[in-house]
């Protein structure tokens, strides 16, 4: 078993990520995984440049350990892998990367759904969107609180 | 008492303030404090998704502040 989670400052190759992952997977039957993009338009449709994750010196870390942990303990897998963007990230770079090794495929995917339900409403990052109409905070939608309940 | 604030909070009110509590002052009157004071932050501070936290452990509206605590108001958070 490993559990590795990381904070980047700078830029997130999700292909590296994904093919550390399956090297370490040796003996298992299945890798899966996810990676976020930063959306170039709002929900309302205008255009976003660009996304600044404001981190907290030590809550944000361990935000991404606890739910790297919580994911290991609760799925029948063999590896897990959590690596999330902080600072600037411009529209269509990767934001963050979750991924799940393990015998069986079902497990890897439930792993790696709960992983970005966690991550969505419970990594700490204060997350704005940069772009034609000004700066705007985003917070996670009811719908993104729904998913996280699925889990409890 | 030093307590800091992140995201919309630290825009709103600045990253930091030095606030002289009075002795047995809890979280929720603390922020009530606050909010008097920076009324524009009062839906981010008193959102039932905010979090408080001394010395990087969440704390509940009832906890006593001592002199030495470094609190924390954390807006809602996201990552992903």
């Amino acid at each position: 078993m490993s559990v590795v989670a990381r904070l980047e400052e700078e830029a997130l190759r999700p292909e590296q990520e994904l093919a550390a992952l399956i090297e370490q997977a040796t003996g298992d039957g299945a890798v899966v995984s996810f990676a976020g993009i930063a959306r170039p338009a709002s929900e309302g449709g205008e255009a976003v440049y660009r996304l600044a994750l404001e981190a907290h010196p030590t809550l944000t870390l361990q935000s991404l350990e606890d739910i790297a942990v919580g994911a290991a303990a609760r799925f029948d897998i063999s590896h897990v892998r959590v690596v999330h963007r902080c600072g600037d990230v411009d529209a269509g770079e990767p934001i963050v990367f979750a991924g799940a090794a393990a015998l069986h495929r079902r497990a890897a995917f439930e792993a790696a759904d709960y992983l970005m339900d966690r991550l969505k409403t419970e990594a700490v990052f204060w997350k704005r969107e940069i772009g034609e109409s000004g700066s705007e905070w985003i917070e996670p939608t009811e719908a993104d609180y729904a998913d996280r309940e699925r889990w409890s | 008492m030093r307590v800091l604030f992140y995201g919309r909070l630290a825009e709103t009110i600045g990253p930091e303030l030095e606030i002289d509590a009075p002795t047995g002052c809890s979280v929720a009157e603390l922020r009530d404090r606050i909010v008097a004071e920076h009324p524009q932050a009062e839906q981010p501070l008193r959102s039932r998704r905010a979090l408080a936290c001394v010395g990087d452990a969440l704390v509940r509206d009832t906890y006593v502040l001592r002199t030495a605590d470094r609190l924390e108001f954390l807006p809602p958070v996201s990552g992903g």
